[in-house]
């Protein structure tokens, strides 16, 4: 049953081929049975879920109408706030504290007629690359547990990965729906900066943060993107732009489309595998009509340069009173990334905000006038295990750092491909297109215009009608065992 | 530009003076160090861009470039 698509699954729902009861109860077991490996959960509200399920039934069984994603049980990211239940962002300094309110985007999905029944995990204030955290456990990769499962979002892709759940949301603030989707082997939509509410999300940086999807296909995500897209009275930042059917743009042809295959050295593969399976995956969308050239990007000197003042400053103002009264309550690796940010001017933060709009206006002028879609790794190098990443196990008693130096670059190393386009606030897919020696998922990150959700929606539908890596099982019986939180 | 050592004292002592946030532990103070490269990064960026003194111009900048599909 946990085998069903977002989308085949509100079908079967809607058909009275299934219940919600039934696809609870399949994403319950799937969680008893391999929770002890991956380490998705944060929480898990079985009996609540279980009112909410034997409640859409019974509006199923009598007549009444349907939302789009009735009755489909559905988990998110840990910082999605429920009005009066704990909402632990990932860390210890929110282990007890109880939200005021429900998100924005809650409210639509549960109009929508979708079942929250858990709280995922993930990089403790959605601050790591990796999925490391000290306080809940390290989540672990489903195709291989010793490897990361990419973060922030975590336990969003390792769930839907491992078929805890049709979907999940996840936020992206350097990366963060995207690095998952890549290293867990599920489809992930960072959509276009204030397409999605941000109402009721913990933020990390406000100028950069996303709300969107991970799910197992790119029509899960049109599905869900229909839903939580739009204007919003609580976010006056989200866009007013009309809302499309994003369902609608998945033709399964690219005709006419033009896919600019990345090649700035920083930005390719760094294996062959890599590199043979994005080229792979560019022969695939060609043969649905697309047309694909090499393209060199521009700016990206100035996007390095500012993306890394604005999200770090922005950061450490969020974190001032707990880094100044509770630093050691936060991991190692979280507060050591925290506070340089103290010693960014206000000047600098300022001018790189300013320069926002003239790099994308230049950005897209020149990007956009010969291709409509760019084509990159989301991960652009093999995929790294916890150990090789663990900066808080190579620090000492009292955070000093005495372990591997290769440790901290290789951290940072791993959103490279996705901060990027967080600063141009451009929309942004990864997709499953292969394997690594490793046997741990690669991903395929598709770039467009603002607001070209659709675009992106319809190339990776178009590409994953002609593949099945989103379709694949990621192999739970390993006997590896993860280490205690 | 200070060495890096003077740099990485001189940003410790502001930190601590401005928001009373000392570093917490060793990674914070390699990370530190590197606001050097911060700001050679930054640096070399003048002179390229003229600053905006638009209000919200990146907001209009998406709704300028925004796809027609």
């Amino acid at each position: 049953m946990n085998q069903l698509t977002l989308t085949e699954a509100a079908t079967a729902i809607a058909r009275r081929e299934t219940t919600a009861t039934a696809l609870l109860e399949s994403c319950l077991a799937a969680i008893d049975a391999h929770e002890h490996q991956v380490n998705a959960t944060i929480w898990i509200d079985r009996e609540g879920a279980l009112q909410a399920a034997e409640a859409a039934d019974h509006a199923t069984a009598t007549g009444q109408p349907l939302g789009p994603l009735h009755g489909v049980p559905l988990a998110h990211k840990d910082m999605y706030y429920q009005a009066g239940r704990v909402s632990t962002c990932g860390s210890a300094i929110r282990a007890g504290w109880t939200a005021p309110r429900t998100a924005t985007v809650l409210d639509r999905l549960h109009a929508a007629g979708s079942v929250t029944f858990a709280g995922l995990n993930m990089a403790e204030f959605a601050q790591n690359p990796t999925g490391h955290n000290r306080h809940h456990g390290d989540c672990h990769n489903p195709w291989n547990l010793p490897y990361i499962t990419g973060g922030s979002s975590s336990g969003s892709g390792a769930a839907v990965a491992a078929r805890f759940t049709y979907a999940a949301l996840g936020s992206d603030t350097g990366g963060s729906i995207r690095l998952p989707a890549s290293a867990c082997g599920v489809t992930g939509l960072k959509p276009t900066q204030t397409r999605v509410s941000r109402a009721g999300v913990m933020p990390l940086s406000f100028s950069m943060d996303n709300v969107g999807p991970l799910a197992r296909t790119a029509q899960d995500c049109a599905r869900l993107m229909s839903v939580i897209a739009g204007p919003d009275p609580q976010d006056p930042t989200a866009a007013r732009n009309p809302v499309p059917d994003y369902e609608a743009a998945l033709t399964g042809t690219l005709a006419g489309q033009r896919i600019g295959l990345v090649t700035n050295p920083a930005l390719v593969g760094t294996s062959p595998e890599i590199t043979a399976a994005i080229e792979a995956a560019t022969r695939v969308l060609t043969a649905r009509g697309a047309t694909v050239a090499p393209i060199a990007l521009p700016l990206m000197d100035a996007v390095s340069a500012y993306v890394a003042v604005v999200s770090r400053a922005e950061a450490a103002a969020i974190h001032a009173r707990w880094m100044r009264d509770r630093p050691h309550d936060y991991a190692i690796h979280l507060s050591g990334r925290i506070y340089p940010g103290y010693a960014i001017p206000a000047s600098y933060y300022i001018e790189a905000l300013s320069a926002r709009g003239p790099i994308l206006r230049a950005f897209c002028t020149e990007v956009f006038a010969t291709v409509d879609i760019l084509a990159l790794p989301t991960i652009p190098t093999p995929l790294p295990t916890l150990a090789e990443t663990d900066i808080d196990a190579n620090a000492g008693p009292r955070g000093e750092f005495g372990g591997d130096p290769a440790v901290l670059p290789r951290f940072m190393a791993v959103s490279a491909n996705t901060r990027p386009f967080n600063y141009l606030g451009l929309p942004a897919i990864s997709l499953p297109c292969g394997f690594d020696a490793n046997a741990c998922p690669i991903g395929l990150q598709l770039v467009a215009r603002p607001f070209g959700e659709p675009r992106l929606l319809q190339a990776a539908d178009a590409y994953q009608r002609d593949t099945d890596w989103h379709a694949r099982l990621p192999p739970l019986d390993q006997r590896y065992r993860p280490r205690a939180p | 530009m200070p060495e890096p050592t003077d740099f990485l004292a001189a940003t410790e002592a502001y930190t601590e003076a401005w928001h009373g946030i000392p570093a917490p532990n060793a990674p914070a103070r390699i990370l530190a160090a590197e606001l050097h490269d911060v700001i050679r990064a930054f640096e070399a960026q003048r002179g390229r861009l003229q600053f905006e003194d638009e209000p919200a111009s990146f907001e209009a900048a998406l709704q300028d470039c925004k796809d027609g599909l």
